[in-house]
């Protein structure tokens, strides 16, 4: 396979990747800073509230 | 033939322009660092790096979870089982210390159950068709294989649907989940989980008639292994919780469908949960595994230029295989409680029962998803 057919795939691939998180970011609800997670979870009194793909629910 | 070293052979060339190639996506990684920084979240900004490691460690390393149980099962190569063995001690014993002295982190513990056992056993089977697990589809999609590009966005699909039948799926049987850590101490669950590791590789060891030794697996593996285990522990340090794939890519595809009106989120009993349904309004730059997951193709892409990709050509039946396999395997990866990354790896680190009963099922599936493969020519 060519070099180019390589790169055309890799330039198709992260310009949907880009286009999603684009739409996706202007679609969501506006970021609040003021209610910005800890930068540091470890230590910080916070615990971590992430999604994880080991939760039930 | 007595040797360690996988009979796949990657040569690995240093194209002309290397870093050239590589400075536009080292200028984009920046900028998008610094703008999750200055709007986003600083956290983030770190989990995005942290996500770069991860996935030049997995890229660099052909670090392929997959792959090392296939070596083993039908070369009796235990070189990227044994890899796999290093990096879960390693990254439990730097893990299970971090759980029990800061009480904001916590385990990936997933509940015993009847979904667990169905569910890691169809994946194991699965990614044995889609030739990757969770973290490998997205580190070959990052490389530009052409069926893992292909397996993402099915994959995200199979997520979100195996997460929005989860309950079903619980109401079969399930119990609590077990954590070793607030059981034994960090000192006890991690002993118990090297002995574990142990007798895991004294049978490997049996079945393959090499033994353990560090000095004799490929370096890539020891390497790729201590690299993985050091952002997978910083991923728990700077997030709280352990490193994780799939729920990223069924967050991306909830949000599809939803936008769509193909789904309601408030009538279905996962999506509807405070926490979930929050994520969903939010974007997912603010979400942990979907940052993770960027930073993880984009570590892939840095390898990229290192790795000319050879993959054959694939024939029209081995497309629709290889895309079913991709969807189920997301949708499997739901009901086990997480991929090789979320179950096995930041299961079995961090003390979860879950992890360890993940194993077994799943290399259960692998030796059934093995003749599926070779019945496909794969």
């Amino acid at each position: 396979m060519s070099m180019s057919t390589v790169t055309a795939r890799r330039w198709v691939f992260w310009a949907a990747l880009a286009g999603f998180v684009a739409w996706d970011f202007a679609a969501s609800a506006p970021v609040n800073l003021r209610l910005e997670p800890p930068f540091i979870a470890a230590g910080s009194g916070t615990p971590g509230s992430g999604g994880h793909c080991a939760m039930p629910k | 033939m007595n040797t360690l070293a996988s009979p796949i052979q990657h040569t690995a060339t240093r194209p002309p322009g290397l870093w050239a190639r590589r400075l536009p996506l080292a200028a984009c990684v920046l900028a998008l660092f610094g703008w999750l920084v200055w709007s986003v979240s600083a956290r983030q900004g770190l989990l995005l790096l942290v996500g770069v490691g991860l996935g030049w460690g997995l890229a660099a390393a052909r670090f392929g979870f997959t792959t090392g149980w296939r070596h083993l099962v039908e070369n009796r190569d235990p070189a990227g089982v044994y890899g796999q063995i290093i990096l879960l001690a390693v990254l439990a014993a730097l893990s299970m210390p971090m759980l029990a002295h800061f009480p904001e982190t916590h385990a990936a513990l997933g509940p015993p159950s009847v979904s667990l056992l169905v569910g890691a056993f169809v994946f194991g089977l699965c990614m044995q068709i889609a030739d990757g697990c969770g973290s490998g589809t997205l580190y070959k999609a990052g490389l530009g294989v052409p069926l893992n590009m292909g397996i993402l966005p099915l994959f995200a699909l199979g997520s979100f649907a195996g997460s929005a039948h989860l309950n079903g799926w619980l109401a079969l049987g399930a119990a609590e989940p077990v954590g070793l850590v607030p059981l034994l101490g960090a000192g006890g669950a991690l002993a118990a989980t090297l002995a574990g590791l142990a007798v895991v590789t004294v049978g490997v060891g049996l079945w393959s008639g090499q033994h353990f030794s560090p000095r004799r697996i490929p370096s890539r593996w020891v390497w790729g292994a201590l690299v993985l285990a050091v952002f997978a522990a910083l991923n728990l340090f700077i997030a709280g919780q352990p490193w994780g794939v799939v729920y990223g890519f069924g967050l991306w595809a909830a949000k599809a469908v939803t936008a769509l009106g193909l789904f309601d989120p408030a009538h279905n009993a996962f999506w509807s949960d405070p926490g979930h349904a929050q994520r969903l309004r939010e974007t997912l730059l603010l979400d942990i595994t979907s940052i993770t997951n960027i930073g993880i193709l984009a570590g892939a892409l840095w390898v990229a230029p290192r790795r000319p990709q050879d993959a054959r050509p694939l024939t029209g039946t081995q497309w629709v295989v290889g895309l079913i396999a991709g969807f189920v395997l997301g949708y499997s990866s739901r009901l086990a409680f997480g991929c090789n990354v979320g179950a096995m790896v930041s299961g079995i680190s961090t003390g979860s029962l879950h992890g360890w009963i993940w194993v077994p099922m799943a290399f259960l599936g692998t030796l059934v998803g093995l003749r599926v493969r070779r019945h496909f020519k794969f």
